[in-house]
Order: structure tokens, then C-alpha cells, then sequence
């Protein structure tokens, strides 16, 4: 079983980063379990996430969403859930996952096939520049935690197909 | 008082609103507000040094960054008084191939194809022509490629500087592109071909065309300012023939001639321009649709970004086929104080930079100024033209044409999120 973590977000955004250090944090806090799966960190992937995916068998993103809760909620979205969120919006130049993700499916049936879930922490200031608000910041943990137990639950399914 | 509300201008950037005044059934004024905020480029660049400049105003675009690079390092160079190697030219080229490659096929299949295919999304056209949108992302995956190999990732790629590059990309990544850029080459050749099947609106528009023209090539980097109205200047005389000003109902500035007129700048001004600096394979691409030049159709730009991929695809090739880098990458800069301009042509058309730099290399004064803002108030004018058809429309209609015209001129007007209010009001004395 191929397991990709994706960090997604821009650097330069606020808490839109907040995708990219959540798998940071994660990957200094469990470096061994890091070296078990592939990891990558995206900024702005769009259309490349389909890239990203390709070959994969399951695959947690993880990324700074925009919702009517509080910032710092953290949301766990099943592939079913993300579905809901696809199509609409289709800025030109940012593809988001949801939109990407219902596209892949669309053109490739073994996309269709890979699990995928999402953990969106709820963002609160999207403006240019370098750090995130306090809330977000606060609850990088509790985010790597949820991300930590959604890698072993993929990790044990692995260990157990290949006994 | 007569009010449609049209919600949001899909795949196109930045929040607009578009306003209606009737008067007596007859279409009065009309306005595209845009509500997108101000930026801040040109003022916070000051005081940097001139080196964080390309990556910098690279941010302001996630499509057409090489461009913002390109237009950056020519200001800067003419700034400095320095002029870059042949080679690194030949590199700022093909760093634009990949450009050009990855915007053109993202417009052609998933920004406009759907609306003149009565699709809603590409996702739409996706579930109906899976294999055409399959080759739309393969053919923009080839341009991604080819910035990463030069630039180090394809969103943003760094590498490029005042002066040249940092290093030279290694050969052999970029040897590796190769037949894919072929088969992208053959694949942009069947677009041409099928941009001819769509069904365009029938619109006809007398524009003044603007762009950059160079006699010894497609003008994309290097040239003068040529207008199809006669004026031909040099980048240096730029801001005498063509200004930029506020205007009340937007955040973004408008681009006029000095003389009040508007202008087209994008792939129809290049195509009616400079068709005869096309490469082989796009000149025959071209020839082959027989349709006769000036395009003053604002749809049938499409057709013009699907020969300028062609164009592009087989610079590309014949670029990396000669790549060899050899001597500095870039330039000793000697820093002094000094003002340049330079233009480069975006995917969207001719964008111009100019800068004023201090002894120590430090910016003290900047102007960008972009594309769409140039056809900002052109967009208008022809939304105008379109405007006694969508007063007849319900919403939803109208909302779509006003959209599928907008969309053709892919505008940028920033990487954010869109709304189109539609307002029509009847005006009474």
C-alpha cells in the first residue's frame, strides 16, 4: 500500500501555511513513522495534486480551509465529504483540491479508487505575509495528533495485507 | 428601477461587479467595478534591493510569474546598463516556452472550451471528453516540466536574476523533456485544428491592437511597442504613449492611449502583429485555417493561443536541442543609480515594469503595470457592445454571457476569488 501525507498551502499567506507546518511538526515528532510513507509539501499544487497521487493508494492531505466555524477547528473529511465540496467555484488560476480531486476521478478510475481524507484546519487570516494567528497555531498538535492516527490506521492496514 | 443580480464571474480572477444604466430601453453607461483590493507591490518593493525583485513580483501571479521575472530583470538591466549573454537570453526564452505552454493549455481546455461547448465546469467537459481534457493537463504538465527544470519547481520558479540566472539548469532534465515536448508539438497542431470546429459568438470588434514586435522573432521578450493603429516605440517611450489611471468604480487602474482611446494587448495583438515571426510549424498551422488576418473577434482568441502553442512547443524543442551551457550564468553586476523599463509579452499580453534604483542597488521607485489593467477598460467597451443582448436575458443567461466574454480575454487580475454582481438599473431624469 502506497501512503502519500501532503502538506498543502502557501508559505507567504498566514494561516493558509498552517497545511504545510501541521506535516512539519508531524514529521519532526515522529520521524520514524515519517520514513514510512511518502511526504511531500505543496504550495498552490493544483492541478499537480492529480500528479501527486498518481500510484497512490491511500493519501491524507492536510490544508487550511475557509468555514463559518471558529479558526482552529479542525475538520476531518472523508472522501465523501470532500465530494460534496467539488465544483462551482473553478477560479482560473487555483484549482482547489475538492474541484482537482472530482476532476481526477472524472479522468482516471484508479484515482477513484485511492482513499483520501483530508484534515482542514480552520484558518483565520489569509493576508501576505509569514506566520500564523494564535489559534491556529495553537492546535498544530492537536491537528498532528488526528494526522498521526489516520497514518497508523493506514499503516497497520498495510502491515496486516502483507502478512 | 429594473435590477439583475448576476453572482459570481467564474474562472476569471479578482471580485468584480458589472453595473447597467438604461435610459429608455437603451443601454447608458456600464461598468466593470472591480473590488478587488489593492496589492501593494509597487509600494512596498521600495527600499528593497534590486536582486529580490524577480522572485518578489513573481508572487503577484501564479500563472504568469515567469513573465513578471522577465519584465523585472530587462527593467533592471537596462537600470544597470548591462546587457546578458545570448545564452541566458536563449534560457529566458524557453523559461517563457514553459510558460506559455502551461497558460495556453490551461485556457483553451478549461477556461474557455466548457463555455463555448455549453459546459458549466470543466468538470463538465471532463465527464463528456475525458480524453480531451486528459490531453489538455498532459500538454500543460510538458510547460510545469520545463519551468521546473529551469526555475526549480513550476508555481513561483526561482533561478532567474538580474543579470541572468543563479546557475545554469543541468542539461540533462531538460534533454529528458524532449519527446514529450514532441508529442506535446503534435498535440498543440490537433488543438489548432479543433479550435476551428467551436462555435463563436459572432462578435467583431475594430481594436487597436498593441504588443510587443521584434523583426527577427516572435516577440516575447525583446522589441519595440508596435500598435495596429501605426505607432511603433521603443519600451523606453512607453509611458508617452500609453498611461495608467485611477478611475472611480475599480481598485484596478485602467490602461488607456494618451490620447483617451482603448487598446487590446494579449494573443490577438500578438497574432495580427507578429504572425510572420512564428515558427515553421505554427506558421503552417496557421496557414492551414485559412481564416484571414487582423482576428478582431474576441472569442477566436482561442484560436490564436492554440497557434501560439504550437509556436511555443516548438521553440522549446529546437531551444533545448542547442542547450549548452557554458560560462558564467550571470553577470558581475556593478551597482549605480539609474532608471529602465522593460516589457515582456504574458500569456495575457504586454506587461511593463519600470524602476528607479539608488547607488547601493536599493529600489526607489516602481511601476508595474499588467496586462488586464491595459484591457481593462476595452473589456468594458465590449461588454457594452454586448450589453442591449443581456438586458433581454434572464439572470442566469446573462450572467453566462457576460462571463463567457470576459473569460476570453483571460483576464488576471489577481489569484483570488470572484464575484460578479450584474446590476441594471433604469435611469430617469
Amino acid at each position: 500500500m502506497n501512503i502519500l501525507i501532503l502538506g498543502i498551502g502557501q508559505s507567504l499567506r498566514g494561516d493558509d501555511a498552517a497545511g504545510l507546518e501541521a506535516v512539519r511538526l508531524w514529521q519532526e515528532l515522529c520521524p520514524e513513522t515519517a520514513q514510512r510513507v511518502r511526504l511531500e509539501f505543496a504550495e498552490l499544487p493544483g492541478l499537480g495534486l492529480l500528479d501527486l497521487l498518481k500510484g497512490m493508494d491511500a493519501a491524507v492531505l492536510v490544508d487550511a480551509v475557509h468555514a463559518m466555524s471558529a479558526a482552529g477547528t479542525i475538520l476531518h473529511l472523508s472522501q465523501d465529504d470532500l465530494a460534496s465540496f467539488a465544483p462551482g467555484s473553478g477560479s482560473a488560476h487555483g484549482w482547489g483540491v475538492a474541484e482537482t480531486l472530482a476532476l481526477g476521478r472524472l479522468l482516471s478510475p484508479s484515482l477513484a479508487e485511492c482513499r483520501i481524507t483530508l484534515i482542514g484546519i480552520v484558518g483565520e487570516k489569509f493576508d501576505m505575509g509569514t506566520g500564523l494567528s494564535q489559534g491556529v497555531r495553537e492546535v498544530l498538535p492537536a491537528a498532528c495528533s488526528l494526522l498521526d492516527q489516520e497514518i497508523r490506521s493506514f499503516l497497520r492496514e498495510r502491515n496486516a495485507s502483507s502478512c | 428601477m429594473k435590477t439583475i443580480e448576476v453572482p459570481a464571474l467564474a474562472r476569471v480572477e479578482g471580485e468584480g461587479g458589472l453595473y447597467i444604466g438604461l435610459k429608455d430601453d437603451q443601454v447608458v453607461e456600464i461598468r466593470l467595478d472591480i473590488y478587488e483590493p489593492p496589492r501593494f507591490f509597487e509600494g512596498f518593493l521600495v527600499g528593497r534591493f534590486l536582486q529580490e525583485v524577480p522572485d518578489i513580483t513573481a508572487r503577484i501571479c501564479g500563472i504568469c510569474p515567469v513573465a513578471y521575472q522577465m519584465s523585472s530583470v530587462t527593467a533592471l538591466e537596462k537600470a544597470l546598463d548591462v546587457e546578458v549573454s545570448p545564452q541566458v537570453y536563449t534560457l529566458r526564452r524557453l523559461m517563457y516556452c514553459g510558460e506559455y505552454i502551461e497558460s495556453h493549455a490551461l485556457h483553451i481546455y478549461l477556461l474557455q472550451a466548457p463555455d463555448l461547448l455549453g459546459q458549466a465546469s470543466a468538470l463538465d467537459l471532463a465527464a463528456i471528453a475525458p480524453d480531451v481534457v486528459k490531453n489538455a493537463l498532459r500538454m500543460k504538465k510538458i510547460g510545469n516540466e520545463v519551468l521546473k527544470a529551469i526555475g526549480g519547481r513550476s508555481v513561483h520558479p526561482v533561478n532567474a536574476c538580474v543579470g541572468g540566472f543563479y546557475r545554469w539548469p543541468d542539461a540533462t532534465p531538460l534533454r529528458a523533456l524532449l519527446p514529450e515536448l514532441e508529442w506535446g508539438l503534435e498535440a498543440a497542431k490537433e488543438t489548432v485544428r479543433w479550435s476551428l470546429t467551436l462555435p463563436y459568438p459572432d462578435l467583431k470588434i475594430d481594436y487597436e491592437f498593441v504588443a510587443l514586435h521584434h523583426a527577427d522573432e516572435y516577440g516575447v521578450i525583446k522589441g519595440d511597442v508596435w500598435s495596429s493603429k501605426g505607432s511603433k516605440i521603443s519600451v523606453a517611450d512607453y509611458e508617452t504613449h500609453y498611461i495608467e489611471e485611477h478611475v472611480k468604480h475599480s481598485n484596478a487602474l485602467h490602461g488607456h492611449t494618451v490620447d483617451g482611446g482603448t487598446y487590446l494587448v494579449g494573443p490577438l495583438a500578438r497574432l495580427n502583429l507578429n504572425h510572420a515571426q512564428l515558427l515553421p510549424a505554427a506558421q503552417k498551422a496557421l496557414k492551414d485555417t485559412k481564416l484571414k488576418l487582423p482576428l478582431k473577434n474576441p472569442y477566436k482568441s482561442l484560436i490564436a493561443r492554440a497557434v501560439e502553442l504550437v509556436h511555443f512547443y516548438e521553440e522549446a524543442i529546437q531551444m533545448i536541442k542547442v542547450y549548452q551551457p557554458d560560462g558564467p550564468a550571470h553577470l558581475d553586476l556593478k551597482l549605480k543609480a539609474g532608471e529602465g523599463a522593460g516589457a515582456s509579452e504574458a500569456p495575457r499580453g504586454l506587461l511593463y515594469h519600470r524602476y528607479k534604483i539608488d547607488e547601493n542597488g536599493l529600489i526607489k521607485f516602481v511601476k508595474i503595470i499588467p496586462p488586464t489593467a491595459q484591457n481593462l477598460p476595452r473589456i468594458e467597451a465590449d461588454l457594452f457592445a454586448l450589453a442591449p443582448k443581456l438586458v433581454k436575458m434572464e439572470q442566469e443567461q446573462a450572467t453566462l454571457t457576460a462571463e463567457h466574454l470576459v473569460r476570453s480575454y483571460d483576464p488576471c487580475i489577481s489569484c483570488a476569488t470572484h464575484f460578479l454582481k450584474l446590476k441594471v438599473e433604469e435611469i430617469r431624469d
